[in-house]
């Protein structure tokens, strides 16, 4: 799993996760939102578009962000979901909540932050 | 305990191959989606067992047992971890926007689940692949497996 974080001037976080994000990567990830969570983001973009594979621990920290960026008047939207992801964000609900239409091209961003746990 | 997880993988890797084992046409739509199915329910048993079935442990055993056969797969995982019966649990509650206990769900959404508690605890999912489905769907040029 590899994720990248980019934040914008006007408040626009991106979160691109892309390869398999489950039981076993989640943890790498973790750190990294807590971040996020700490500078209460406006808007926080979620790309799946590279997503592979998703399990439910994976959903878990994605619906745990979705609500806790809520709960400090922030916003969500999820993109790019094919294949298994979508099935199973389809499967649990989540694509009535969560997700949005496709990304718009992201502002260039001024700090970034990339893991890689393969 | 994620000594115990990262031979996921390995387990989810051998499904996926058996998936191959159940039609003559292992692509298309359809047989994708079966193997889709099946090797998500496996790895949501799996992290379940560990998380849960071994909770608080650095290790422990799972045994798997792959069967195959024309349009049908059926895969027994044993532990001897603690018991918890999957099939006595409750839907989530998709309202409230649920951050755990989705993982049930996936298994029982997509495969036929028998438990029996013991040493070992057997845990049995079973999927049939819909034959004319399978052949439909392969034999359809526009959509060829990955």
């Amino acid at each position: 799993m590899t994720f990248s974080i980019s934040t914008t001037e006007d408040g626009l976080t991106r979160l691109a996760i892309e390869g398999e994000l489950d039981a076993v990567s989640v943890s790498d990830l973790r750190g990294d939102l807590e971040k996020l969570l700490a500078r209460q983001p406006s808007r926080v973009d979620i790309d799946l578009s590279r997503l592979r594979m998703v399990d439910s621990s994976g959903v878990g920290a994605l619906v745990s962000l979705y609500k806790r960026v809520r709960a400090q008047g922030g916003s969500v939207v999820v993109s790019g979901l094919r294949d298994q992801p979508l099935a199973i964000f389809r499967l649990l609900r989540l694509d009535r909540v969560m997700v949005g239409a496709e990304l718009a091209t992201p502002a260039a961003p001024t700090k970034t932050t990339t893991t890689s746990n393969n | 305990m994620l000594g115990i997880l990262d031979h996921r993988d390995v387990a989810l890797r051998a499904v996926s191959a058996a998936c191959k084992l159940v039609t003559r046409k292992p692509q298309g739509p359809a047989w994708n989606e079966f193997r889709m199915q099946v090797v998500s329910a496996v790895g949501e048993a799996f992290n379940n067992i560990v998380l849960h079935g071994y909770e608080g442990r650095g290790d422990g055993i799972i045994e798997m047992e792959i069967r195959t056969r024309p349009e049908r797969i059926s895969i027994e995982m044993r532990d001897y971890g603690s018991s918890f019966d999957p099939t006595t649990v409750p839907p989530p509650d998709f309202d409230s926007l649920p951050e755990s206990g989705l993982g049930l769900f996936i298994i029982r959404s997509f495969m036929n689940i028998s438990y029996a508690p013991g040493k070992p605890n057997v845990l049995t999912l079973t999927k049939t692949l819909d034959p004319q489905l399978a052949e439909t769907s392969a034999a359809d040029p526009s959509e060829g497996a990955p």
